[in-house]
Protein backbone atom coordinates (compact mmCIF):
# COMPACT_ATOMS: atom_id res chain seq x y z
CA UNK A 1 0.00 0.00 0.00
CA UNK A 2 1.31 3.67 -0.80
CA UNK A 3 1.95 5.83 2.20
CA UNK A 4 1.29 9.48 2.51
CA UNK A 5 -1.95 9.94 0.66
CA UNK A 6 -4.53 12.10 2.02
CA UNK A 7 -6.21 11.02 5.39
CA UNK A 8 -9.16 8.46 4.44
CA UNK A 9 -11.16 5.79 6.12
CA UNK A 10 -8.13 3.31 6.23
CA UNK A 11 -5.34 5.58 7.14
CA UNK A 12 -6.41 8.42 9.08
CA UNK A 13 -9.00 7.13 10.74
CA UNK A 14 -8.32 3.91 12.11
CA UNK A 15 -5.59 4.11 15.59
CA UNK A 16 -2.80 1.99 14.00
CA UNK A 17 -0.44 0.12 16.48
CA UNK A 18 3.17 0.70 17.02
CA UNK A 19 5.39 -0.66 14.63
CA UNK A 20 7.40 -2.59 17.53
CA UNK A 21 4.57 -3.25 19.92
CA UNK A 22 5.01 -2.44 23.53
CA UNK A 23 8.44 -1.78 25.21
CA UNK A 24 8.50 -3.97 28.12
CA UNK A 25 8.38 -2.19 31.48
CA UNK A 26 11.27 -1.41 33.31
CA UNK A 27 9.88 -2.82 36.81
CA UNK A 28 13.61 -1.79 38.38
CA UNK A 29 14.17 1.41 37.02
CA UNK A 30 17.69 -0.10 35.57
CA UNK A 31 17.85 2.21 32.63
CA UNK A 32 16.08 5.92 34.65
CA UNK A 33 19.71 7.51 34.99
CA UNK A 34 19.65 7.54 30.89
CA UNK A 35 16.08 8.91 31.54
CA UNK A 36 16.91 11.58 33.67
CA UNK A 37 20.01 12.97 31.20
CA UNK A 38 17.74 12.89 28.48
CA UNK A 39 14.80 14.78 30.41
CA UNK A 40 17.47 17.32 31.61
CA UNK A 41 18.98 17.61 28.12
CA UNK A 42 15.35 18.42 26.88
CA UNK A 43 15.26 21.24 29.41
CA UNK A 44 17.90 22.81 28.66
CA UNK A 45 17.57 22.87 24.90
CA UNK A 46 14.11 24.52 25.36
CA UNK A 47 12.08 21.23 24.49
CA UNK A 48 14.09 21.35 21.15
CA UNK A 49 14.65 17.26 20.17
CA UNK A 50 17.79 17.52 17.73
CA UNK A 51 20.17 18.31 20.63
CA UNK A 52 19.23 15.32 22.76
CA UNK A 53 19.30 12.53 19.91
CA UNK A 54 22.17 10.79 21.33
CA UNK A 55 20.80 10.65 24.73
CA UNK A 56 17.86 8.82 23.03
CA UNK A 57 20.44 6.64 21.84
CA UNK A 58 22.08 5.89 25.00
CA UNK A 59 18.56 4.92 26.65
CA UNK A 60 17.95 2.49 23.97
CA UNK A 61 21.38 0.83 24.07
CA UNK A 62 20.37 0.74 28.24
CA UNK A 63 17.18 -0.94 27.29
CA UNK A 64 18.77 -3.41 24.49
CA UNK A 65 21.47 -4.88 26.77
CA UNK A 66 19.33 -5.27 30.01
CA UNK A 67 16.77 -7.28 27.49
CA UNK A 68 14.08 -4.61 28.00
CA UNK A 69 14.09 -4.33 24.05
CA UNK A 70 14.98 -6.05 21.14
CA UNK A 71 18.33 -5.55 19.81
CA UNK A 72 17.81 -3.58 16.20
CA UNK A 73 20.36 -1.48 14.03
CA UNK A 74 20.33 2.11 14.72
CA UNK A 75 18.91 2.83 11.26
CA UNK A 76 15.88 1.20 11.36
CA UNK A 77 14.98 2.97 14.73
CA UNK A 78 16.30 6.65 13.21
CA UNK A 79 19.38 6.85 15.34
CA UNK A 80 22.28 6.33 12.87
CA UNK A 81 24.20 9.46 12.38
CA UNK A 82 24.52 10.46 15.72
CA UNK B 1 33.88 -40.43 -4.51
CA UNK B 2 31.16 -39.03 -6.18
CA UNK B 3 28.78 -40.13 -3.62
CA UNK B 4 30.72 -38.56 -0.45
CA UNK B 5 30.24 -35.23 -1.99
CA UNK B 6 26.98 -35.41 -2.35
CA UNK B 7 26.57 -36.29 0.92
CA UNK B 8 28.79 -33.31 2.35
CA UNK B 9 26.63 -31.16 -0.30
CA UNK B 10 23.53 -32.26 1.44
CA UNK B 11 25.21 -31.94 5.16
CA UNK B 12 25.79 -28.46 4.36
CA UNK B 13 22.52 -27.25 2.69
CA UNK B 14 20.91 -28.84 6.03
CA UNK B 15 23.19 -26.32 8.08
CA UNK B 16 22.41 -23.59 5.44
CA UNK B 17 18.57 -24.21 5.81
CA UNK B 18 18.52 -22.22 9.26
CA UNK B 19 19.89 -19.03 8.63
CA UNK B 20 18.04 -19.00 5.04
CA UNK B 21 14.68 -20.00 6.64
CA UNK B 22 14.80 -17.47 8.90
CA UNK B 23 15.54 -14.99 6.20
CA UNK B 24 12.76 -16.36 4.53
CA UNK B 25 10.35 -15.80 7.56
CA UNK B 26 11.75 -12.48 8.26
CA UNK B 27 11.05 -11.39 4.51
CA UNK B 28 7.57 -12.59 4.30
CA UNK B 29 5.87 -12.61 7.32
CA UNK B 30 5.60 -16.63 7.25
CA UNK B 31 4.36 -19.15 10.29
CA UNK B 32 3.60 -15.46 12.04
CA UNK B 33 7.01 -13.53 12.19
CA UNK B 34 6.38 -10.23 13.04
CA UNK B 35 7.26 -7.69 10.07
CA UNK B 36 8.81 -5.20 11.77
CA UNK B 37 10.08 -1.79 9.82
CA UNK B 38 8.00 -2.08 6.76
CA UNK B 39 6.10 0.30 4.86
CA UNK B 40 6.04 4.14 6.55
CA UNK B 41 8.79 2.45 9.32
CA UNK B 42 11.28 1.76 6.71
CA UNK B 43 14.79 3.09 7.60
CA UNK B 44 14.87 5.36 4.77
CA UNK B 45 12.03 7.32 6.38
CA UNK B 46 13.49 7.59 9.84
CA UNK B 47 15.70 10.42 8.89
CA UNK B 48 15.09 13.67 10.19
CA UNK B 49 14.23 16.78 6.85
CA UNK B 50 17.08 19.47 8.31
CA UNK B 51 15.98 23.01 7.60
CA UNK B 52 12.04 22.81 8.18
CA UNK B 53 9.72 23.94 10.99
CA UNK B 54 9.49 22.44 13.86
CA UNK B 55 6.65 21.04 15.03
CA UNK B 56 5.51 21.36 18.87
CA UNK B 57 3.94 17.94 20.31
CA UNK B 58 2.50 18.25 23.74
CA UNK B 59 1.63 15.50 25.78
CA UNK B 60 -1.16 15.13 27.45
CA UNK B 61 -2.45 11.76 30.29
CA UNK B 62 -5.90 10.58 31.71
CA UNK B 63 -7.23 7.94 33.79
CA UNK B 64 -10.57 6.73 33.96
CA UNK B 65 -11.93 7.26 37.24
CA UNK B 66 -11.94 3.32 37.96
CA UNK B 67 -8.31 3.05 37.90
CA UNK B 68 -5.71 4.32 41.04
CA UNK B 69 -2.90 5.28 39.01
CA UNK B 70 -1.21 8.50 39.10
CA UNK B 71 -0.50 9.02 35.36
CA UNK B 72 1.49 11.81 34.10
CA UNK B 73 3.81 12.72 31.23
CA UNK B 74 7.37 13.46 32.25
CA UNK B 75 8.02 16.28 29.49
CA UNK B 76 5.56 19.24 28.29
CA UNK B 77 6.33 19.02 25.31
CA UNK B 78 8.88 18.19 22.36
CA UNK B 79 9.70 20.10 18.95
CA UNK B 80 10.59 17.75 16.48
CA UNK B 81 11.43 17.63 12.72
CA UNK B 82 9.64 15.45 10.41
CA UNK B 83 11.40 12.17 9.94
CA UNK B 84 12.86 12.43 13.46
CA UNK B 85 12.49 9.60 15.35
CA UNK B 86 11.87 11.08 19.48
CA UNK B 87 11.61 9.70 22.72
CA UNK B 88 9.17 10.61 25.30
CA UNK B 89 8.21 9.46 28.73
CA UNK B 90 5.37 9.01 31.00
CA UNK B 91 5.30 8.02 34.65
CA UNK B 92 2.83 5.92 36.03
CA UNK B 93 2.41 4.74 39.68
CA UNK B 94 -0.60 2.57 41.49
CA UNK B 95 -1.13 4.39 44.76
CA UNK B 96 -3.56 1.18 45.72
CA UNK B 97 -2.84 -1.83 47.33
CA UNK B 98 -3.32 -4.33 44.72
CA UNK B 99 -1.74 -5.07 41.36
CA UNK B 100 -3.81 -3.87 38.94
CA UNK B 101 -3.57 -4.41 35.05
CA UNK B 102 -4.17 -1.25 32.94
CA UNK B 103 -4.68 -0.73 29.03
CA UNK B 104 -3.83 2.50 27.86
CA UNK B 105 -5.42 4.25 24.20
CA UNK B 106 -4.10 7.37 22.28
CA UNK B 107 -5.26 9.90 20.61
CA UNK B 108 -3.63 12.76 18.26
CA UNK B 109 -5.20 16.29 17.30
CA UNK B 110 -5.60 18.07 15.41
CA UNK B 111 -7.20 14.99 12.85
CA UNK B 112 -4.84 16.18 9.90
CA UNK B 113 -1.85 15.09 11.93
CA UNK B 114 -2.71 11.81 12.78
CA UNK B 115 -2.19 9.55 9.47
CA UNK B 116 1.39 11.24 9.92
CA UNK B 117 1.82 10.91 13.55
CA UNK B 118 3.51 7.21 13.46
CA UNK B 119 4.34 5.49 17.14
CA UNK B 120 7.53 3.11 16.59
CA UNK B 121 7.50 1.48 20.34
CA UNK B 122 5.27 2.72 22.96
CA UNK B 123 2.97 1.66 25.51
CA UNK B 124 -0.77 1.75 24.35
CA UNK B 125 -3.24 -1.55 23.21
CA UNK B 126 -1.39 -3.87 25.21
CA UNK B 127 -1.38 -4.78 28.81
CA UNK B 128 0.44 -3.64 31.48
CA UNK B 129 0.54 -4.90 35.18
CA UNK B 130 1.66 -2.74 37.94
CA UNK B 131 1.94 -4.24 41.69
CA UNK B 132 0.50 -2.43 44.15
CA UNK B 133 2.44 0.80 44.96
CA UNK B 134 4.96 0.33 41.68
CA UNK B 135 6.28 3.22 39.72
CA UNK B 136 7.60 3.00 36.67
CA UNK B 137 8.47 5.02 33.71
CA UNK B 138 6.75 4.35 30.44
CA UNK B 139 8.87 5.23 27.48
CA UNK B 140 7.43 5.99 23.63
CA UNK B 141 9.08 6.38 20.60
CA UNK B 142 7.74 8.48 17.87
CA UNK B 143 8.09 10.62 14.35
CA UNK B 144 6.28 12.67 12.19
CA UNK B 145 6.49 11.16 8.68
CA UNK B 146 8.27 13.47 6.48
CA UNK B 147 4.87 13.76 3.84
CA UNK B 148 3.54 15.85 6.03
CA UNK B 149 5.57 18.58 4.37
CA UNK B 150 3.57 17.38 0.98
CA UNK B 151 0.32 17.98 2.90
CA UNK B 152 -1.10 21.41 2.28
CA UNK B 153 -3.64 20.53 4.92
CA UNK B 154 -0.90 20.70 7.02
CA UNK B 155 0.71 23.61 5.91
CA UNK B 156 0.76 26.23 9.40
CA UNK B 157 0.64 23.15 11.59
CA UNK B 158 2.61 24.21 14.95
CA UNK B 159 1.50 22.13 17.81
CA UNK B 160 0.20 18.59 17.86
CA UNK B 161 -1.43 17.15 21.34
CA UNK B 162 -0.91 13.84 22.07
CA UNK B 163 -3.01 12.28 24.70
CA UNK B 164 -2.87 8.68 26.53
CA UNK B 165 -5.92 7.54 28.62
CA UNK B 166 -5.10 4.29 31.09
CA UNK B 167 -8.17 2.09 31.72
CA UNK B 168 -8.26 -0.59 34.26
CA UNK B 169 -8.13 -3.70 31.80
CA UNK B 170 -11.17 -6.15 31.92
CA UNK B 171 -11.98 -9.89 29.62
CA UNK B 172 -14.68 -9.31 27.51
CA UNK B 173 -16.83 -12.27 26.73
CA UNK B 174 -14.17 -13.67 24.17
CA UNK B 175 -11.31 -13.65 26.84
CA UNK B 176 -9.49 -10.46 25.33
CA UNK B 177 -8.24 -7.82 27.67
CA UNK B 178 -9.72 -4.50 26.75
CA UNK B 179 -10.52 -1.26 28.79
CA UNK B 180 -13.03 -1.45 31.62
CA UNK B 181 -15.09 1.57 30.59
CA UNK B 182 -18.01 2.12 28.37
CA UNK B 183 -17.91 2.19 24.80
CA UNK B 184 -18.34 5.55 24.35
CA UNK B 185 -15.78 6.49 26.65
CA UNK B 186 -13.07 4.55 25.03
CA UNK B 187 -13.98 5.52 21.80
CA UNK B 188 -14.00 9.44 23.44
CA UNK B 189 -10.64 8.41 24.43
CA UNK B 190 -9.94 7.58 20.85
CA UNK B 191 -10.78 10.57 19.42
CA UNK B 192 -13.88 9.24 17.54
CA UNK B 193 -16.47 11.04 20.04
CA UNK B 194 -17.89 12.68 16.81
CA UNK B 195 -18.48 9.97 14.90
CA UNK B 196 -21.32 7.33 14.33
CA UNK B 197 -19.74 3.91 15.38
CA UNK B 198 -21.28 0.41 13.96
CA UNK B 199 -21.58 -2.05 16.62
CA UNK B 200 -18.85 -3.99 17.04
CA UNK B 201 -18.80 -7.22 15.36
CA UNK B 202 -19.15 -9.63 18.26
CA UNK B 203 -22.32 -7.49 18.77
CA UNK B 204 -23.11 -7.48 15.44
CA UNK B 205 -24.05 -11.66 15.39
CA UNK B 206 -26.39 -11.67 18.17
CA UNK B 207 -28.33 -8.88 16.51
CA UNK B 208 -28.76 -10.98 13.11
CA UNK B 209 -30.43 -13.98 15.04
CA UNK B 210 -33.31 -11.50 16.11
CA UNK B 211 -33.70 -10.55 13.01
CA UNK B 212 -36.35 -12.71 10.09
CA UNK B 213 -34.63 -14.84 7.97
CA UNK B 214 -36.12 -14.61 4.49
CA UNK B 215 -36.30 -17.56 2.29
Amino acid sequence: MSFGRPPSISTGFSPTPPDRGSFPLDHFAECREYMKAYLDCLKKSGSNSTPCRHLNKEYLECRMQRGLMDRDDWKNLGLANL
Amino acid sequence: MYTSAVIILGVGVTYAAVPLYRMFCAATGFAGTPKVGMGKFEADRLVPVEDTKRIKVHFNADTSDALPWSFIPQQKHVSVLPGETSLAFYKAKNTSNQDIIGIATYNVTPDRVAPYFAKVECFCFEEQKLLAGEEVDMPLLFFIDKDILDDPACRNLDDVVLSYTFFRARRNAQGHLEPDASEATVQASLGFDKFENAPKAENRRKDDKESPVSS
